[in-house]
């Protein structure tokens, strides 16, 4: 009767963690930065979201599908744009909150500034670090809490906070300087 | 408060993430400050703009269709094969089974829905992929002396093929297709301009009959001697309850 229980577990599957498809692919697409590398990366994260099911307990299973989502899109990239590939680690990443990008920390501002088309938003979030950018597609666009994304992205709140802070810093620079503060 | 507390507790507050005790004097503060208000009127701002700007992405439906199938392939897969081909799908149908018998039961109705609905749901998806791959039939033939051998030996079922092209349901051909893993034949028929896919299934001894509409696509059950018939099509489910009414009519005799 093996088939009736992965039957089940199939259709379980299905309601409990299929509704929040649409968050795995807007992360995996802001990740990504295409449409079709998207829908590749979001069928293989719900294969092994699948084959991991067992390990999910009762809970958040928005956050759950969303950070294998965010593993998987980062191994993606690393098989398939090598040359993109990018430290998940920021320089200057602490426990506590930092208020002022530290000297050393990842430039993003110089990298938005190599982008000649810097009045559009959606365009500067893509062009930040990867880590500040899933920081702020998970609170501003996911709108998940702090402790959510610190699950989602495996680092301590602290840090969550950090990366949220540098990232609306760096967007505010560049985005017409805006209220500069 | 002041500006030195303020500030680091500012985009904490916007987030929501600021405890009770402090939001209040927070809140205070930023009402007299001359620098700090600004400064959380301009976050605020930035956070509007980038929800108001940024794209909306959503999954395809092409992808969830996709996703679904991929994970009832792999559900099939997954599970240790006996050694008897028919096994798996004599579970299959049991399943389906004891849901339809516990959803019939009234208490749990809705475990008996879901499973409805899940078999429903791989149907459609079939029903989508032979419409959108170039695999609408395996064998093209309005001949039922042609179709209904094509399937010998590639099946253990032998669909009722019948044309019913005078009743305005004309037979278009058969194809091999993948249902849960495995291998189900289906007739194509045609009314007009739309397709019916009629999946033939081994009968899962419930003899309750289904007939919904999901997605936009409806699907009609009912059994007929060993077999289960599944047809779904975009056509209107009076339409489609005429071509079961006349399916059954012409492979009774």
């Amino acid at each position: 009767m093996a088939w009736i229980a992965e039957r089940r577990r199939q259709s379980r599957f299905e309601a409990v963690v299929l509704p929040h498809l649409d968050a795995g692919y807007a992360l995996a697409r802001w990740l990504t930065r295409n449409d079709a590398d998207a829908a590749d990366v979001v069928q293989e994260a719900c294969l092994r979201a699948f084959r991991y099911f067992d390990s999910y307990r009762e809970g958040d299973a928005k956050s759950w599908l969303l950070k294998i989502v965010r593993r998987t899109s980062y191994d993606w990239i690393e098989r398939n744009r090598p040359s993109e590939v990018v430290s998940l680690e920021l320089d200057g990443d602490a426990d506590s909150p930092v208020h002022d990008p530290p000297a050393g920390a990842v430039d993003a501002d110089a990298l938005l500034e190599s982008r000649s088309d810097l009045r559009r938003l959606d365009i500067l979030i893509e062009s930040l670090p990867p880590p500040l950018r899933e920081a702020i597609v998970l609170r501003e666009l996911q709108e998940l809490d702090y402790r959510q994304i610190a699950e989602v992205t495996g680092v301590p709140i602290g840090t969550v906070m950090s990366r949220l802070h540098r990232a609306r810093a760096a967007l505010r620079r560049a985005w017409d300087g805006k209220g500069c503060g | 408060m002041e500006c030195d507390e303020a500030r680091p507790r500012l985009e904490a507050y916007l987030d929501g993430e600021l405890p009770e005790t402090e939001r209040v004097p927070l809140r205070g503060h930023l009402k007299d400050c001359p620098d700090c208000g600004p400064e959380a009127a301009a976050l605020e701002r930035l956070r509007d703009e980038i929800r108001r700007s940024a794209p909306v992405h959503r999954a395809p439906e092409a992808l969830r269709s996709q996703i679904r199938f991929a994970i009832r392939r792999e559900a099939a897969a997954s599970t240790p094969s006996a050694s008897l081909r028919a096994s798996g799908w004599l579970a299959y149908a049991a399943s389906i089974l004891l849901a339809v018998a516990v959803g019939s039961g009234g208490t749990f109705m809705l475990l008996g829905e879901q499973q409805t609905d899940t078999m429903a749901s791989e149907i459609i998806d079939s029903h989508l992929r032979s419409l959108l791959a170039t695999h609408l039939t395996d064998v093209a033939s309005s001949d039922q002396h042609t179709v209904k051998p094509w399937f010998g030996g590639r099946t253990d079922l032998s669909p009722p093929a019948v044309d019913l092209g005078a009743e305005g349901f004309p037979l278009v051909g058969g194809r091999l297709d993948l249902i849960a893993g495995k291998p189900v034949p289906a007739l194509v028929y045609k009314r007009r301009q739309h397709v019916i896919n009629l999946f033939v299934l081994p009968a899962s001894p419930a003899d309750r009959s289904a007939d919904l509409t999901r997605r936009g696509y409806n699907v009609r059950h009912w059994d007929e001697g060993d077999l289960g018939f599944w047809a779904v099509t975009d056509a209107a489910p009076t339409e489609l309850a005429e071509f079961e009414r006349l399916f059954r009519a012409a492979t009774k005799g």
